[in-house]
């Protein structure tokens, strides 16, 4: 027999597509997702904190790259083979170039990109549904450029806090968590507010009802109280260059290389043509945000997604750290790593997660074994106490790829309770698309085809290497020679 | 695992522990039939790791096998290493035997002992005993054996796996 239990009134209110209708009948602009600076909540509550809350350190910026996807947009200054005005060409680019390896030095001009962003160059074949085409015809050195005036500086995407690792980090705000009388343990009634579906401002915009996509992604305004700060994680705000300033040599040759293949050779390795994983980053990229549904008890979180697997934080455990990074299992990496995390209070939680196995996501850079992260989850309320969804502040440690650990801040807003809309489904991959001679092909079934089962050892960079015979890639040492 | 001790006797809790305990090579949650190995034919081998995939439902090492004189691998005809792969349990399950993509990394000398497919692919599964046991041996830093030999007669070598020592090769021994 099932017990209904009366709950604590939950003073939320969900998303409705009548609410974003309706704000579609108020005004007609383009809705891109670049904001004012506004702090966060917690820091508007003048909760000073040496770990947190910390205002975004950008200024308002427009999209970067030639290609816009999610709002099908040519913001290209020049194509064709053209150059944008204002700006001297580099004699060689990626464009131009056949082989990147000698190229480094250039790297960190924005103009061996053409000005573009990561997201612009990951789409400009018309990769994305939501995106054109911008270089014109089959040609690479046709490829467009972006805007070289605009992008957000690094400072805005490095971490503001002073420290090294995720474990001096938390460690620094559980102290601030204990000289507050916390960590506490919430009661369940306290934690039902969490208990919920969340979306992206994002995903809001596509999801406004009697619209085609696109004029969907152009009116959609979003209400002022779900302000976020740029996602530029989502690839579309910054030059390639600077991401590039983040990086270490090795994970900057890592990006070029797949940045060069997009352009060059249009070799996407997109996961769906292995049915493989995603891996970890691949929930703060554009399209791969599927939702984030939240079961908060006193002693464990769970995060479920809908484009990923769910996470898992054990409130209150700490991790082991006797092997190569902390860990709460066995020594081996896993795909969404291992999360531990304490509460605040019942309005905010922290919480670390490592043992991340490295891994690839496509428009973005790679992440090594060694990713950490700190995410501190926080309830936004409206000025009248309703409340509006989830302030999600994350900052990412790896010693192996980052020279310095990046923030990036976002807003998830309440969509639907737990138990509303439609109910959760299990996904598996269905291959339809296949690697032949290191490109996607669409393959039917009947079909038989020559295929090169790839090795999970990064086989992006397997798949690329296929094109870089005249290149001069640096050497490996040879792991087989005795000599 | 949360049973009140008032009604388990120490005896069953032993006895609830051990069958929790995964041996190196058995894996309660096979995913695949091993009727494509020959259980009948083993082979011991000394190798050089070039990768590892810590597979939820299966590890696998792959690794170029050392040639006669443990001076190098063997290769084909165009000198590239011959890849062979070695499929363990569960990636969970051996890495408390310090057998994981850390412990093992690309360029380590080790030695085992398999059972091979029966088509002739380079591929193998690990060898156990009747009792679920098996060992991997791991040569200490670049150290190689002595010609014919394998590394569990290398000074400094480490044992990984719930078994003591290779097994009698039933033949193609390397």
């Amino acid at each position: 027999m099932q017990r209904t239990e009366r709950l604590s009134p939950d003073p939320s209110r969900a998303v409705s597509t009548r609410l974003v209708a309706g704000l579609i009948g108020l005004a007609v602009c383009v809705a891109l997702l670049a904001l004012t600076r506004v702090p966060l909540a917690y820091a508007q509550a003048g909760d000073a904190s040496a770990g947190r809350g910390r205002p975004f350190a950008g200024p308002t910026t427009e999209p970067v790259g030639a290609t816009l996807p999610f709002w099908n947009r040519d913001l290209s200054t020049a194509k064709g083979g053209a150059t944008a005005p204002g700006v001297t060409a580099l004699e060689r680019d990626l464009f131009t170039s056949d082989d990147f390896y000698v190229d480094r030095d250039a790297w960190l001009d924005a103009r061996y990109f053409r000005c573009n962003s990561p997201v612009s160059i990951d789409s400009m074949w018309g990769d994305y549904t939501t995106g054109p085409k911008t270089i014109t015809g089959d040609d690479p050195a046709t490829g467009p450029w972006g805007h070289c005036d605009r992008g957000l500086p690094r400072e805005a995407l490095v971490s503001p806090y002073a420290f090294a690792t995720a474990a001096e980090h938390y460690a620094a705000l559980l102290a601030e968590a204990q000289a507050a009388g916390g960590p506490v343990v919430p009661s369940y009634d306290s934690l039902v507010g969490w208990q919920a579906r969340y979306t992206r401002n994002l995903d809001i915009e596509f999801a406004a009802g009697g619209l085609s996509q696109m004029e969907r992604a152009r009116t959609v305004v979003i209400p002022p109280e779900y302000h976020e700060h740029p996602q530029w994680l989502i690839g579309h705000l910054t030059q390639v260059s600077t991401i590039l300033s983040l990086l270490t040599e090795e994970y900057q040759t890592r990006f070029v290389q797949q940045l060069y293949h997009l352009a060059h050779n249009n070799t996407r390795q997109w996961s769906l043509m292995y049915c493989r994983p995603e891996g970890f980053m691949r929930e703060w990229s554009g399209p791969g945000f599927g939702g984030l549904e939240v079961v908060a008890l006193p002693n464990l979180v769970i995060l479920g997604s809908g484009g990923n697997a769910d996470r898992y934080v054990y409130v209150g455990r700490e991790f082991t750290e006797d092997g190569a990074v902390p860990r709460l299992g066995d020594d081996v990496r896993r795909w969404l790593g291992e999360s531990i995390g304490f509460w605040r209070d019942s309005r905010t939680l922290v919480t670390w997660t490592s043992n991340v196995r490295g891994w690839f996501t496509h428009a973005s850079f790679e992440h090594s074994d060694q990713l950490q992260t700190i995410e501190i989850f926080t309830q936004r309320h409206g000025a009248d106490g309703r409340y509006l969804g989830i302030e999600h502040e994350t900052v990412f440690y790896d010693s192996d790829a980052f020279v310095q650990p990046v923030r990036d801040l976002r807003f998830l807003p309440r969509s639907a309770g737990l138990t509303e809309g439609a109910p959760k489904t299990f996904s598996y991959c269905q291959q339809t698309i296949f690697p032949i001679d290191g490109k996607g092909r669409h393959v039917s079934p009947g079909t038989v085809i020559e295929y090169e089962v790839p090795s999970l050892d990064r086989p992006w960079a397997k798949a690329f290497e296929r094109f870089e015979s005249r290149m001069q890639r640096p050497a490996k040492p040879d792991i087989f020679s005795f000599d | 695992m949360g049973y009140e001790s008032s009604r388990f006797t120490e005896r069953h809790r032993l006895a609830l522990a051990s069958v929790g305990v995964l041996s190196l090579a058995s894996s309660a949650l096979a995913h695949h039939s091993f009727a494509m190995f020959d259980r009948n034919a083993i082979r011991t081998f000394t190798g050089v790791v070039s990768n590892v995939e810590p597979g939820a439902d299966h590890l696998q090492i792959f690794f170029a096998l050392m040639n006669e004189q443990r001076d190098g691998v063997e290769r084909d005809a165009q000198g590239m290493p011959i890849v062979w792969s070695l499929e363990l349990t569960g990636a969970a399950s051996v890495a408390k035997y310090g057998i994981t993509t850390s412990g093992f990394p690309p360029g380590t000398v080790f030695s085992g002992a398999f059972h091979p497919a029966r088509d002739g692919a380079h591929a193998g599964v690990i060898f156990r005993t009747r009792d679920n046991q098996s060992v991997l041996f791991k040569c200490p830093g670049r150290n190689r054996p002595a010609p014919g030999k394998h590394c569990d007669s290398v000074e400094g070598n480490t044992l990984h796996g719930n078994d003591s020592a290779l097994p009698a090769a039933t033949g193609g021994a390397r």
